[in-house]
């Protein structure tokens, strides 16, 4: 049996959110930076269980400086969010606790994973001078260009969307 | 005509499609999306997934904006997509936008990443500031732990030298010296260099004798220069005035820095420094000077690196230094709103041709002597002096000068609780406060000692400080404290700074 979620990739522009779908979905990755407008989406379909499969349906949103900026059509039937932003630029983690209340208040159902993308680019002492910007919030330090915990990632959200 | 122009135009940006509940495609019209009848319109792409969440709602309107749909083969279409839905008659408007996102999407790539370039630029000049900052912090904490060894180091030498020594042991000591020297220009250079960078690299501007200067400058390289078989002479300008006002040590620092250098890389003939006036134009006087030696000379690729940091020139002959101090000089003489250039010929020699420019200075014949004869007085009595200094080394020191001097009594305490009750119980002359007690600041001690009664509010406290930023010995200052003496001092220091206090 499949089941189909909606999955929405949001945050700044080019924290590389488009990056790490298509880690995803296809395992590629390229340092060259398109921006995206609109909204692209793609699919991958995951076995969870021995018969049971997850089709998500990712929604790789345009990056936006402030959430509220967001066309609401595109977040219509969202199931899961993923939250993206760039360790290696402190502009597009600055407001994440803003950020994360305006999803609580209007999807309070609807799950939310935290990640710190770019994670190759930065280093422990980095990671720990943040830690009170990112401890207790932060669910996953992903690299799109290594690939470190971004199967672990979807998967996660896929099992909590069951 | 022109409703049949409109629909022609209108009709190829359009799709109309009608779909059931389940999102079975029932009727199409233009082939903008490969739709086939009888096809759930979501196995066409992932977006129309959408529809299972919406088609349960009737009589309602959906608008998505900016859709990219991708296709096998096909070029990637952006278009707006409208759902009305009605009962199992729902209606999938789609509008071709391809271009005009492709136009929009060109213009948000260049902002984009110029907004980005522009953070990362932000970013990294903050790294560099606080790479910078930590580098001084270093050099000036590092040098801070030298001076104590090195201010040791150099009075035992010279109380040594005058020692019975035969001459074998005299000359290990000339050479301990000489490593003295070296070392403490080493730190004096690194720390100009840290406080340039910093921008606390300040000039003082206070008259002097220019023509001493330069005369002491001669009886010093003259002898040099004799010592290595080279002839040496110092020719001054007519013009040139006895005084000026300026910073006399930076002056003689730019001096020594470029005869040091023609003193090194010079085998055989002469070392020249002549001195010019160039002009005088509102209230300030312009002064030529050239060094120029019969050296090894420069190669012309290695000209235009001379001047930067830690640059050595290579000539396959022993030098010393860390290749710091001709970048120091540009820096001091571009301070003195001037600059430097050189010319050089391999196997010729160098000269090095600088202007700097002085404040005139309209000092009489009558204060010219005065200031001649502004000498020390000699001490006539015996004095108490008071050396608060957790160092032995720096205590032993003192007290070695100090008593080669028969002039005074001298009290130590290394312990900074004691000060205040040692003052109590007897009288003092002249206070010697080290900056590296623990426990106590200078500062904070300097302030007990004046609240202490009315006769030490005027007893002279001269500090001992490891550290020698103008900063620092602005802060002493306004603590009350007379003088500063920053370590590494030698004997002739120390005791032209009790005498004058003592005065």
């Amino acid at each position: 049996m499949t089941i189909s979620k909606k999955i929405v990739l949001i945050g700044h522009f080019g924290v590389g959110k488009t990056s790490l779908i298509r880690r995803f979905v296809e395992n590629t990755f390229t340092e060259d930076y398109k921006v995206t407008i609109g909204v692209h989406i793609s699919k991958r379909t995951i076995n969870i269980s021995e018969n049971e499969d997850i089709s998500l349906i990712i929604w790789d949103l345009e990056g936006q400086d402030d959430i509220k900026k967001t066309r609401p059509s595109y977040l219509l039937g969202t199931n899961g969010f993923i939250y993206v932003f760039d360790l290696t630029r402190p502009v597009t983690f600055e407001h994440l606790n803003a950020e994360l209340a305006f999803l609580k208040e209007n999807f309070s159902t609807v799950p939310v994973k935290v990640v710190g993308n770019k994670v190759d680019l930065v280093n422990k002492i980095y990671l720990k001078e943040h830690s009170e910007q990112f401890d207790n919030v932060v669910d996953y330090f992903v690299s799109a260009k290594t690939g470190s915990r971004v199967e672990k990632l979807f998967a996660k959200l896929a099992q909590d969307l069951i | 005509m022109l409703q049949e122009l409109k629909d022609k135009y209108h009709k190829n940006n359009f799709q109309y499609i009608l779909v059931d509940d389940l999102g079975i495609v029932l009727e199409q019209d233009q082939p903008i999306l490969p739709t086939i009848i009888g096809e759930k319109i979501q196995d066409i792409h992932p977006f129309f997934e959408i529809l299972t969440h919406l088609l349960p709602t009737t009589n309602e309107s959906f608008e998505f904006s900016c859709i990219n749909l991708d296709f096998n083969n096909q070029e990637p279409l952006v278009v707006d997509v409208t759902l009305k839905t009605h009962n199992n008659n729902n209606l999938v408007i789609i509008e071709n936008l391809t271009k005009h996102y492709n136009n929009y999407q060109l213009t948000a790539q260049t902002r984009n990443e110029s907004i980005i370039n522009s953070q990362i630029l932000v970013l990294k000049n903050e790294y560099l500031l606080e790479k910078e900052t930590f580098k001084n912090n270093f050099i000036a904490n590092f040098s801070h732990q030298l001076r104590n060894p090195i201010t040791a180091s150099t009075i035992f030498s010279d109380l040594l030298i005058n020692s019975n020594l035969n001459d074998e042991q005299k000359n290990y000591l000339e050479i301990i010296q000489s490593a003295n020297k070296d070392l403490k220009q080493r730190i004096e250079d690194i720390l100009d260099i840290s406080k340039i960078e910093s921008g606390k690299l300040i000039l003082v501007s206070k008259v002097f004798n220019l023509k001493e200067l330069l005369k002491n400058i001669e009886v010093i390289y003259n002898y040099l220069a004799s010592k290595k078989g080279l002839s040496f002479k110092l020719e001054i300008g007519e013009k040139v005035p006895t005084f000026v006002e300026g910073d006399q040590y930076r002056l003689k620092q730019i001096l020594a820095n470029l005869l040091t250098n023609a003193l090194n890389y010079t085998s055989k003939g002469h070392i020249h420094i002549k001195v010019s006036h160039n002009h005088t134009r509102a209230n300030k006087v312009n002064l030529h000077f050239e060094v120029e030696d019969t050296g090894c000379g420069i190669a012309e690729e290695n000209l235009k690196s001379i001047f930067d940091r830690f640059t050595k020139i290579e000539t396959g002959e022993e030098q010393t230094g860390v290749g710091l101090g001709l970048a120091i000089v540009k820096y001091l003489i571009s301070e003195m709103q001037g600059n430097i250039k050189v010319e050089s010929k391999i196997d010729k020699g160098s000269t090095f041709i600088f202007n700097v420019s002085f404040k005139a200075s309209n000092y009489t014949q009558d204060q010219k002597e005065a200031l001649l004869n502004n000498q020390l007085p000699e001490l006539k009595q015996k004095y108490n002096i008071l050396l608060v200094e957790d160092s032995e080394i720096i205590q032993l020191s003192i007290l070695k000068i100090l008593a080669s001097t028969g002039l005074f009594f001298i009290n130590i305490i290394s312990d900074g609780e004691a000060v205040i009750p040692n003052l109590v119980d007897q009288k003092v002359d002249l206070i010697l406060l080290s900056n590296t007690i623990q426990g106590y600041s200078a500062s904070n001690l300097s302030a007990s000692i004046r609240s202490l009664s009315k006769e030490y509010k005027k007893t002279p406290i001269i500090v001992l400080s490891t550290q020698g930023y103008k900063d620092d010995i602005k802060r002493y200052k306004k603590n009350g404290i007379n003088d500063v003496l920053v370590k590494p001092f030698d004997k002739h220091k120390l005791l032209e700074s009790i005498k004058k206090h003592l005065k």
